[in-house]
């Protein structure tokens, strides 16, 4: 069924065709008698509406009744003012290219021309180029996105159609192509895109003008905090904002933007009643177009969960610590005869007992330092301390392993103080690890020297020993979380292969390095430094950078 | 003799330290499992020294030192706490509540004496 559209033309028609109807059948009526004037008035009447009815729904004639109608010179205008056209020979050589794309790329004909036309395309256009040559070889047509690289590097996006020329025995003889700009839709898409992302962001967005400090932007997070509609927000001052709102925090980043002429902030903040990750960057400085672009990442679940960590390590902690107290402890008293003599075979026994609880206590401590650490809650107690102490105290902490193991100490460096701002307990911990593995891999009568070097802002620190030293192989992944599992020798050393990435961890963190030099069958020496006031180095609070070692 | 008042809850630590504590003959050790009866207690031993430890069900160490303090004569009698956990921030809470002394468990009790008696000189 045709559409009737009901202009002008088929108002006229209808009515015409009532009124010529009407007017059939009151004088037909009125001239014939008997049956026929039942009948005539009625039929005539019918198909004098049904024609001018036709008349009202048929086309007007136009001049153009199909496509073959526009001459094909016309078709080519409109192709060649409309579309990027070139075309290439079998070889993907350029012979001719229409003024539309000399335009859009800023090549000049001569340029082009004979050329490959993998010129024009961005990236690997060689193989691009060649991808679409090999339809084109099958006689088959080719479409989709192509991006074309200007003569001034710019890329420009174009939706691409091309087709295979033949002559007029079949055979493929070039292509032709013809190329719409796309560019500004896919920036545009793009934009929307961006747009459309940041709305749905879970985190709160707001863009602040620079000058006006009004709000310019909220997402539907921001807004959904406030209950506000996508508008109400608009021309708010961050003044206001933190008068109303709690939410000073942010006035004060903006303004501390401003004052340390620096574009991006970020600090932790109670608003709103919860705990944020504030993200302040200025977008834009000092012009008309200057915004600052506040993103609120709410941490309150994150920091529940640190603590419910926090708990659990506490929990374990003191769980494991209190039986290994009372073991290590019986033991302690039974090998100082505190419940009398004992037999040479009962002290062995228990001497291997006790040692074996230490190393328990050891392998507690390495794995929840680990948990720690990759958490970011190893905690650190800044003061000034002396590194000979400290040298001289993780001696003392290893006496008994070194006078097990039957070699000697030498220290180098201590008779001087050389003082520090650092954690002393844990420098204590990393010297001690160290001295501990030193001694693991040296023989009776060996000597590991410990020396201190003054270094012109800090000190260095060197633990050599005389062991068998460290495999080429083995050296890259010396620091690596558990790196001895494989090593054969660990059960019989007794590491947990933790100890090495944990001193790295907390010399990092000091701002200090670690690093170390062995040749096979010629011993190791790691050292590590320290700087003479931590705050030199470390420009954020103390926090361990562990994930980024294993 | 230093007289000594020990609050642990775990009955095997409770017998460890009291024999390290009076195999060195300095020590008059009286022990409590729990804050509650160490605050019973505490007025008629009138201690020397307080030995705390921090994890117990009930009472905790602070919550009991905490407790003795409202005593003005036990305002100034040294407490030393023991405890499993080891972050620097919970030392230094301790040491703000009046900490002479924070022992790491496990402890070693052949130097426990020494170290209770260095804290307290």
């Amino acid at each position: 069924m045709p559409k009737i559209k009901f202009d002008g033309r088929t108002i006229a028609a209808f009515s015409a065709g009532l009124f010529l109807a009407v007017a059939w059948y009151t004088l037909s009526g009125a001239v014939l008698s008997g049956w026929s004037a039942e009948v005539f008035p009625v039929i005539g009447a019918v198909i004098i509406a049904a024609l001018m009815s036709a008349f009202a729904v048929r086309k007007p004639a136009t001049a153009i009744q199909h496509i073959g109608d526009v001459s094909l010179a016309q078709q080519l205008r409109l192709l060649k003012t409309h579309t990027m056209v070139n075309v290439v020979d079998t070889q993907n050589l350029l012979v001719e290219v229409n003024d539309l794309l000399l335009e859009a790329t800023g090549y000049s004909r001569d340029e082009l021309i004979g050329q490959p036309v993998s010129k024009l395309y961005a990236n690997d256009g060689t193989s691009f180029a060649d991808q679409i040559r090999a339809k084109l070889c099958s006689k088959e047509g080719w479409q989709g996105e192509t991006l074309l690289r200007r003569r001034d590097g710019t890329i420009c996006i174009t939706q691409t159609t091309v087709t295979p020329l033949l002559d007029s025995d079949g055979k493929w003889i070039g292509s032709i192509s013809a190329r719409t700009d796309i560019t500004k839709t896919v920036e545009l898409i793009a934009e929307r895109d961006i747009g459309l992302t940041l709305h749905e962001l879970r985190d709160d967005v707001w863009i602040v003008d620079e000058k006006t400090e009004t709000l310019k932007y909220m997402n539907r997070a921001a807004k959904n905090r406030f209950g506000w509609t996508p508008t109400s927000y608009t021309d708010i001052t961050l003044t206001q904002m933190a008068q109303e709102h709690d939410c000073k925090a942010i006035l004060d980043a903006c303004a501390a933007l401003k004052a340390n002429k620096e574009t991006f902030i970020k600090l932790e903040a109670h608003i709103f009643g919860t705990k944020f990750d504030v993200s302040t960057k200025w977008l834009h400085p000092n012009t008309p177009n200057g915004r600052f672009l506040i993103m609120l990442n709410d941490i309150s679940d994150r920091m529940a969960e640190e603590r419910k960590q926090a708990d659990f390590i506490s929990m374990v902690s003191h769980e494991l610590r209190s039986p290994l107290t009372s073991i290590k402890g019986a033991m302690g008293l039974l090998l100082s005869r505190a419940a009398g003599e004992l037999s040479p075979k009962a002290e062995g026994l228990l001497e291997i007992a006790h040692r074996n609880a230490d190393r328990l206590v050891l392998i507690i401590n390495d794995i929840l330092d680990m948990e720690k650490i990759s958490s970011g809650r190893l905690d650190f107690d800044i003061k000034e301390f002396d590194v000979s102490e400290m040298v001289n105290e993780a001696v003392r902490s290893n006496s008994a392993m070194q006078q097990r193991s039957g070699m000697n100490i030498r220290c180098v460096g201590v008779d001087a103080p050389h003082i520090v701002e650092t954690d002393p307990n844990r420098i204590i911990q990393v010297l001690i690890n160290l001295l501990s593995n030193a001694t693991k891999f040296s023989k009776p009568g060996d000597t590991v020297e410990v020396m201190i070097e003054q270094l012109a802002s800090g000190v260095r620190v060197s633990v050599r020993d005389e062991g068998s030293g460290i495999p080429e192989k083995d050296q890259h992944k010396l620091f690596q979380r558990f790196a001895d599992m494989t090593n054969s020798d660990r059960v019989a050393k007794g590491g947990t292969g933790l100890g090495l990435s944990i001193c790295k961890a907390i010399v990092e963190s000091l701002g200090g390095t670690i690093g170390f030099e062995s040749r096979e069958g010629e011993g190791a020496t790691f050292m590590f430094t320290l700087p003479t006031r931590i705050s030199d180095k470390v420009q954020e609070p103390v926090r361990p950078m562990l994930r980024s070692v294993g | 003799m230093i007289k000594l008042l020990h609050v642990e809850d775990d009955a095997d630590i409770r017998e460890i330290a009291k024999m390290a504590l009076e195999l060195s003959g300095e020590f008059e050790v009286v022990q409590c499992d729990c804050g509650e009866a160490a605050l019973e207690r505490v007025a008629d031993f009138a201690p020397d020294v307080l030995l705390l430890d921090m994890m117990m069900p009930g009472m905790t160490g602070r919550q009991t030192l905490e407790r003795m303090r409202e005593n003005p004569a036990l305002a100034d009698v040294p407490a030393i706490f023991m405890t499993a956990r080891a972050q620097n921030s919970e030392l230094d809470e301790l040491r703000s509540i009046g900490a002479t002394e924070v022992i790491s468990k496990p402890f070693d009790p052949m130097s426990l004496a020494d170290q209770i008696k260095a804290a307290i000189s």
